[in-house]
């Protein structure tokens, strides 16, 4: 990357010479001041382009760089879009585990799906972070609730409402959790 | 070289902003996220956390995350005595009556909390720009006096930035829509954010801009009307089901969420659904929450909110002793202006005009901020002014069809290069058309020129190579050249006038292209399968010729009788699927016969895919070398 960013200091600045032989052969001042002018125009130009030619480069590669950052921001949000779908249907199934259909052969097909978008998530990079009994971390979970426990340190996560998914470098949204706090 | 960046540092959230090669654009912080919450959080642990991370961590920690310090900078410990009651952690009087938090033994002054978030803003800034960001110029309230100006400024330099300038919100949301060019403006600002509302009248003269008249309510805002949909929402589930909602924290969670999503979606469309399954559950069982939410009942259950911004508005336009009807121009900022309610009443309140909303609301102010910025360095005035082509400029190919070399809106200087081959074999000069406009019919297009390019080398069609090169320089004038790779014959031609049509000539023709643009297509369809299918048919015809005995007699045949049925095909206006389907059968025999060949001699010619393109004229193939074609 720093290879091209020097470019415009690595060029000599072949337009030097030309104007001085000019001005050498000319004795008369206002030539020479002509000639001044030139090369100082010269300069500028030759500084401008290059500048420009320096420009265009690092904008080609900020624009892959952006390319790339869009189409991982653009699957985290279709893929974010969806998880409300996912959470609806864990919470069907927890209620339907409380029922009579409890251990229904339907009950159990319903499951596998479930497990099958966990999966498809998890392909995508996003894994599903729903543990218990570590301690709170800001980076991943986010507390909705604190609950007075003596049976484990404060600060511990006691109970998982809604699952995290994805790790710190892409993640679609923390684990929302019920964090223990000093028995008082 | 270090940039200088605009920042819009909010009560509720910030953004952090730089221009880009003249443009300014928000910079994402390291989460990924354009606005940063304006909270920091001093943990048990002695962990500092700012933006998202400390609201995440804020109902554990409720003494130890600060939020709307801004409402604190810069005053004195008297002045804040409402605003400590709404807050969860301490406030309490420091040295000579100012106000500092205090969190477990340690006290923190609100411009310590504002650096912290100024830091981190800064700090993923300089990372995402892949350079140091040292200069700032913050945005504060209009109404904030000297006392929270100067407080906002040592935020600033505690974050270890040089605040280049502080300046008022609304005037860095002119900026961001350039008014500071007007010549004599009177400009309303009005800004709906999160949990605050402000309305401000501003003087543009001569690239001067003067607060007028400012007013306000500190405590109304996008989050008021979520509540109220939660309301709503919950009363009706009561009334259904008798169960409270509120009452369960995670449903209550849940219900926020919708509510949110639900009052964005109803700026867009008129009425949105709410599905919230297994909201909730009693002895009878789980519990749904599907309901339809209307804009106008949404506007009926908010319409005494909407109403509180009246009051301010016509204040600030009596302080500033002015009518409606002399406001030049307003604008929207703050993401709750989004809501159709909100603008029809500034269009109510300004004599009907129609608000400026085009610069993203809660983004506009730290735009303005970069746009300040990079004046204030200097940045802007080394923009070079460039011209585009008006219209597309290209060649004649076969089948009398435009075929483009550059396109419309190009910055020009420019140059492209384009390889094109004959259309039949032997042929020994080609004529190059030179077209422009935007229609695939190249009569339908103005001719600028035309030249020939002879003493081609006879050769099978195809196998020549032309380059064409098209090369516009700043004045516009056009150079265009045809190159014969083989003997490096060339020709050219300069054409002048390509740039000096008028305005209204090219808006027609740009306008013509727009009404033809689906009958246009098809004929290009229809013309490009008829060339694709007499390409095939020319490639499968040649192989037998060079295979000669080694093609099975049948197979010969088969061959023989596609390409004579192609032949009519292209003679007779057959429709385009019978075109597709010919040209699909002739491929595959073409593959056949070239797995022949490379079973008796490796790596004949023309091994893969044909080259397609074809024709009768000498005009040049639309095809460009193989390189291009698939």
């Amino acid at each position: 990357m720093n290879n091209q960013d020097e470019v415009p200091d690595r060029l000599p600045p072949e337009g030097e010479s030309l104007p001085k032989d000019v001005s050498e052969d000319v004795s008369e001042d206002v030539s020479e001041d002509v000639s001044e002018d030139v090369e100082t125009k010269l300069a500028d130009l030759e500084d401008r382009w290059l500048r420009a030619v320096a420009d265009l480069d690092n904008l080609r590669k900020r624009v892959a760089r952006d390319v790339e950052r869009m189409r991982a921001e653009e699957r985290d949000h279709a893929a974010a879009a969806w998880l409300p779908v996912l959470d609806n249907l864990e919470l069907a199934l927890s209620h339907a585990a409380q029922g009579d259909a409890g251990g229904s052969a339907v009950l159990e097909g319903v499951r596998a799906v479930r497990d099958q978008a966990v999966g498809v998530l998890a392909r995508l990079g996003y894994l599903r972070h729903d543990e218990t009994g570590v301690p709170f971390d800001p980076a991943h979970h986010e507390a909705v609730a604190a609950v007075p426990r003596d049976d484990v340190p404060p600060g511990t996560v006691v109970e998982v409402v809604r699952p995290g998914y994805g790790d710190d470098r892409r993640q679609l949204r923390p684990a929302a959790v019920v964090v223990a706090k000093q028995a008082a | 070289m270090a940039k200088a960046v605009g920042i819009d540092l909010g009560t509720t959230n910030s953004v952090i902003a730089a221009t880009e090669d003249g443009h300014p654009t928000v910079l994402p912080n390291a989460e990924g996220s354009r606005t940063t919450p304006s909270v920091v959080a001093f943990t048990d642990q002695g962990e500092r956390l700012v933006g998202q991370l400390a609201r995440r961590q804020a109902i554990l920690n409720p003494k130890g995350t600060i939020y709307s310090a801004k409402r604190f900078i810069g005053r004195r410990y008297e002045e804040v005595t409402s605003e400590m009651t709404a807050v969860s952690f301490d406030v309490v009087e420091g040295p000579q009556g100012a106000v500092r938090f205090k969190v477990g033994e340690k006290m923190y002054a609100p411009e310590e909390v504002s650096a912290l978030v100024l830091r981190k803003l800064a700090g993923d800034a300089a990372k995402y720009l892949g350079e140091k960001v040292t200069e700032a110029v913050i945005t504060v309230p209009a109404y904030f006096n000297d006392a929270q100006r100067t407080a906002t400024r040592d935020a600033g330099r505690i974050a270890g930035l040089e605040v280049l300038r502080i300046i008022n919100e609304p005037t860095a949301a002119a900026l961001a829509y350039g008014l500071d060019k007007k010549a004599n403006e009177t400009v309303l600002v009005f800004d709906l954010g999160g949990g605050t509302f402000d309305v401000s009248i501003l003087d543009i003269g001569e690239g001067v801009i003067e607060v007028r008249a400012t007013s306000g309510d500190g405590h109304l805002g996008g989050d008021d009307f979520d509540r109220r949909i939660v309301d709503h929402l919950a009363d009706d589930f009561q009334r259904d089901q008798g169960i409270d909602l509120r009452r369960d924290p995670q449903a209550l969670q849940r219900l926020f969420e919708a509510a949110e999503k639900a009052k964005t979606e109803l700026s867009a469309v008129t009425q949105t659904s709410i599905s919230l399954p297994f909201i909730t559950a009693d002895a009878s069982g789980p519990k749904h929450l599907n309901t339809t939410l209307m804009r106008s009942t949404f506007e009926k259950i908010t319409a005494d909110l909407v109403e509180r911004c009246v009051h301010p508005v016509e204040q600030a336009m009596e302080d500033a002793k002015l009518r409606p009807a002399d406001i030049d121009e307003v604008i929207l900022v703050g993401g709750s202006t989004r809501m159709p309610a909100v603008q029809n009443l500034v269009r109510r309140l300004t004599d009907g005009k129609d608000p400026n909303m085009t610069v993203n609301p809660d983004e506009v102010v730290a735009i303005g901020a970069a746009v300040q910025a990079s004046i204030i360095k200097g940045e802007v005035q080394d923009v070079v002014l460039l011209d585009v082509t008006p219209l597309s400029l290209g060649v004649e190919t076969l089948g009398g069809l435009m075929t483009k070399v550059i396109e419309r809106n190009t910055t020009i200087p420019a140059r492209r290069t384009e390889t094109f081959t004959t259309a039949e074999d032997n042929q020994n000069a080609v004529d190059i058309v030179i077209l422009q406009g935007e229609r695939e019919r190249a009569a339908d297009n103005r001719v600028l020129g035309r030249f020939r390019l002879e003493n081609i080398r006879p050769a099978p069609r195809g196998t020549p190579q032309v380059e064409v090169t098209f090369d516009i320089d700043a004045n516009g004038i056009l150079n265009v050249s045809a190159k014969d790779r083989d003997t490096g014959a060339e020709q050219r031609v300069t054409i002048s006038e390509s740039s000096n049509l008028a305005k209204p000539e090219i808006e027609r023709m740009v306008a013509d292209a727009e009404r033809h643009r689906s009958e246009d297509a098809r004929l290009r369809e229809a013309i490009d399968a008829r060339n694709d299918l007499d390409s095939v048919s020319y490639q499968v015809e040649r192989r037998l010729e060079e295979l000669g005995e080694a093609v099975p007699v049948h197979e010969r045949a088969r061959a023989g009788q596609l390409v004579q049925e192609a032949r009519q095909a292209i003679k007779e206006e057959v429709p385009l699927d019978r075109l597709r389907i010919l040209t699909g059968e002739l491929q595959q025999i073409y593959h056949g016969l070239g797995a022949m060949a490379s079973a008796g001699a490796a790596g004949g010619p023309g091994a893969g895919t044909p080259p397609s393109g074809g024709g009768d004229e000498d005009v040049i193939d639309a095809e460009f070398t193989p390189s291009d074609s698939e």
